[in-house]
């Protein structure tokens, strides 16, 4: 593998920043290099959040429109909004509740880019375990069902049990691992 | 192998000043500093280190308090946002005359974009201003070193440094690994010298002269800084452009031209950029036919460049004069360049269709909004409540968001809610008009910049309501404590000093604390200082709204929790969603009114007294 380049997104308040760190550390743990960029301050309150994480070997830390091989979402729209920084042949996994996703207008367009998409209700699987602020787990869970690239699910799995809380880490792994059965079941 | 943690870029920095054998280490938090502080804490409390750390109640203090321990022979730095030096300005302006004797290093971190500040405003200007040198990493690595490369040059010269990390710097995250920190032992020793340290302006011309050798030696030295200052010409060849970038965009273009393998295009890397190294860049524009100079936020390198015909930049409209150079800005602006000159352009086109894809979509504009269950939305919603046709000065922080709720009017600087109060005050009472007036500011905003306002308030008598919204935190910028907890930035205990004490100590007769929380008290303590204002008597009145910030003390803030419901009387009048604005209330179209969204709802039960149809109730 050259260079990995992802895109995580949602809203200020759904768990991008720990989601970014479980990716980033599972990298560095396998001996990947990692670079990227957070979102701080104002629009954490709510506002669209954007997270870079870029593996291998880069200077910046911004990924350049066009060339992410991964795009994970925490909110339908937000997904939407940073589809500019897909590559052809990309991924998108989105946390929705919709049944009608992708919009029309934008399936067209992904298919013609041959843009792989799924969707999952990451919210609904978290609210369900009793973490209705963990839908970040649940949607890196069902990821990491369909992925072995950049990372495994075995080597995201530690992560998690790695750096949570200890207060936290049962209920994380049991929502992660929510997330990895409904990728399984299809 | 060695240890390696991935680390934000302030946590890279706080290595950085760990490693070089700082000893004291002051911040007043702003993002995008804010996390080097405690990443220094960190970092001291894991090695055993006896660093003094301080959160400073403002960036002009830090300053003196680093400078301080300068003088006494010790390493030391502070650090803050680029606009927190504007507040320091008139430290380093002077210290810069002074000169230091251990290292000093003044960590200024920009906010291109602007993402989190009021300007986009380069530090590079400041250090110019105020003549002292200026490095600018590309990345949080390349921070860590020039935070040890800062202190060995300060040291020599007795000069203080700038490192000016931009927010891409501050806020990336990147695998380092760590060497060996040692616990710096050098004693504090104050050698008297008040010709120098207390100098009379007779003496500043001498000092002033001394300031001008010293960036003399320091330009000469920049020349062959070649870790930071160097260009990948072919001796004897010349090129039809060359590019001269720094700091980020450097980082940004060496990728670009890496993965493009753009060899053709020679880069002239100023990561040093002042004092000027002046021979260094003759060099590369005597290689280069044209140079196209890419640097943030502003025109710091171009104005240097001699050759004004070779260059294109802003001055030329090449780059965009204001935002942030993100990576397809920076592409599509070099790919532009080479068409114009007819040279090859770069592989990939950027396709704009995506973009155009999501402008057609539509997507709903998400700005930021306080949290649900914040005080402070309680605080404004009783506020405008109590006085509709008020002015709303206001200051920075979480609470500047109460503009969404058409609680503020006016945010200018860090402090400004008072001051500006005043000067409506005065402005309209010179027309015999009595204008209403109602300011808020944040706890930390007011211990920061509060009292001289206040104070003047006091002394000039001006009349309005000051709200200080305290929610026992300086919340924005990642709940860091107030000098009102007595908690000190190493967790230690301090001395706690009350707001109210501040208060009255300024001369107010009316200061009333109470809890936002409960709305209709908060609406009636408004009325009756209301009253005391214009009473003939009267003053500034002050309210201290007090009530734990939901994120810093998510138990504490909402004691007794409601699961709130709204019933089929909701008219959909829209009225909690734009007066009220909690993100947890939403229309729902299969509902067919306003409901509730569950996933992050904190139960805070605020939106029942707030329904004017009496549809929001506790289930
Ligand atoms: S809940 Fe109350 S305030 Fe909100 S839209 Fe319905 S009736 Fe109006
Ligand atoms: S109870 Fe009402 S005000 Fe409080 S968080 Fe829930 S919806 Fe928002």
């Amino acid at each position: 593998m050259n260079i990995a380049n992802i895109v995580l997104c949602g809203l200020g308040g759904q768990g991008i920043l720990f989601m970014t760190r479980v990716l980033a550390m599972a990298a560095m743990d396998k001996g990947l290099n990692v670079m990227g960029a957070e979102t701080h301050g104002m629009a954490q309150r709510g506002g669209s959040v954007i997270s870079h994480l870029r593996l291998g070997e880069v200077r910046g830390s911004l990924v350049q429109t066009g060339t992410a091989h991964l795009l994970l979402a925490l909110e339908e729209n937000e997904g939407y909004r940073n589809i500019p920084f897909l590559a052809k042949n990309g991924k998108m996994f989105v946390n929705t509740n919709s049944l009608h996703f992708p919009r029309q207008e934008v399936r067209a367009f992904l298919d013609k880019r041959e843009i792989l998409y799924r969707a999952v209700s990451a919210g609904a699987i978290a609210l369900k375990l009793g973490a209705p602020r963990s839908p970040n787990l649940a949607l890196l869970g069902f990821f990491s069902a369909l992925n072995e690239e950049p990372l495994s699910h075995a080597e995201l799995r530690q992560t998690v049990d790695k750096i949570s809380p200890k207060k936290f880490k049962g209920i994380n792994l049991k929502v992660f691992e929510a997330g990895y059965d409904k990728g399984k079941a299809g | 192998m060695n240890r390696q943690e991935i680390l934000l870029g302030n946590g890279a920095i706080a290595l950085g000043l760990v490693e070089s054998g700082c000893q004291v280490v002051a911040s007043y938090p702003g993002t995008p500093s804010s996390e080097i502080l405690p990443e220094v804490v960190r970092f001291v409390k894991s090695e055993g280190l006896n660093t003094y750390v301080e959160w400073s109640t403002n960036e002009k203090v830090a300053l003196d308090i680093a400078f301080s321990a300068s003088i006494t022979g010790k390493r030391a730095a502070c650090c803050m946002k680029q606009v927190g030096l504007n507040v320091a300005a008139d430290s380093l302006m002077s210290a810069a005359y002074l000169g230091t004797v251990g290292g000093l290093v003044i960590i200024a971190c920009d906010d291109p974009g602007p993402h989190s500040s009021q300007t986009e405003q380069d530090t590079r200007f400041m250090a110019r201003l105020a003549k002292v040198p200026v490095l600018d990493p590309s990345n949080p690595q390349e921070a860590r070193e020039m935070v040890g490369l800062a202190m060995d040059i300060s040291e020599e010269f007795r000069i203080p440094v700038i490192l000016r990390p931009a927010i891409r710097v501050c806020h990336a995250r990147q695998n380092i690994s760590f060497g060996s920190i040692k616990q710096n032992n050098l004693k504090a020793s104050f050698e008297k010298n008040p010709l120098r340290w207390a100098a009379t302006p007779r003496f500043r011309l001498v000092l002033h002269r001394e300031l001008n050798n010293k960036l003399k030696e320091i330009g000469d030295r920049f020349e062959k800084l070649t870790k930071f200052n160097f260009h990948n010409l072919e001796p004897g060849k010349s090129y039809p452009l060359g590019i001269i970038a720094g700091g980020v965009p450097y980082a940004v273009i060496h990728d670009i031209l890496s993965e493009e393998s753009r060899t053709d295009i020679p880069v002239l890397k100023i990561s040093a950029p002042y004092p000027f190294p002046e021979g260094l860049a003759a060099e590369f524009m005597t290689a280069c036919d044209r140079v196209l100079v890419i640097e943030e936020t502003d025109t710091v390198i171009e104005y240097m460049l001699r050759n004004k015909e070779k260059v294109l930049g802003r001055l030329s409209g090449h780059v965009p004069p204001e935002g942030e150079l993100v990576p397809y800005v920076i592409y599509d602006l070099v790919n532009k360049t080479l068409g114009e000159l007819k040279l090859e352009q770069l592989n990939k086109k950027t396709d704009d269709q995506a973009k155009e894809l999501v402008e057609t979509l539509e997507l709903p504009v998400r700005r930021p909004t306080l949290c649900p269950g914040c005080p402070h939305r309680a605080s404004f919603f009783a506020i405008r409540k109590a006085r509709p046709k008020a002015i709303f000065t206001s200051d920075i922080g979480c609470y500047t968001l109460g503009l969404n709720l058409g609680a503020v009017d006016t945010c200018l600087d860090m402090g400004a809610a008072i001051t500006m109060a005043a000067g409506f005050y005065h402005s309209f009472a010179q027309d015999e008009i009595q204008q209403p007036i109602v300011a808020t500011i944040g706890d930390s905003t007011f211990f920061h910049s509060g009292t001289a306002g206040l104070l003047n308030t006091v002394y000039n008598g001006a009349r309005f309501i000051l709200v200080i919204l305290d929610n026992l935190t300086t919340a924005m910028t990642g709940m860091q404590p107030t000098p009102a907890l007595g908690i000190r930035a190493d967790g230690s205990e301090g001395t706690a000093i009350t707001l109210e004490r501040i208060v009255a100590g300024c001369g107010v007769d009316f200061i009333e604390v109470v809890d936002p929380y409960d709305i209709k008290k908060m609406t009636s303590v408004i009325k009756k200082a209301t009253a005391f204002m214009s009473g003939p008597e009267g003053g500034v009145a002050v309210i201290i709204a007090r009530h734990p910030c939901v994120i810093a003390y998510p138990e504490e803030a909402i004691p007794e929790k409601k699961k709130v419901k709204i019933t089929d009387d909701c008219t959909e009048c829209n009225f909690c969603l734009e007066r009220f604005e909690c993100p947890a209330l939403f229309h729902d179209p299969e509902l067919g009114h306003t409901n509730i969204n569950r996933e992050i709802c904190v139960d805070c039960g605020l939106c029942i007294e707030i329904c004017p149809k009496g549809a929001i109730v506790d289930a």
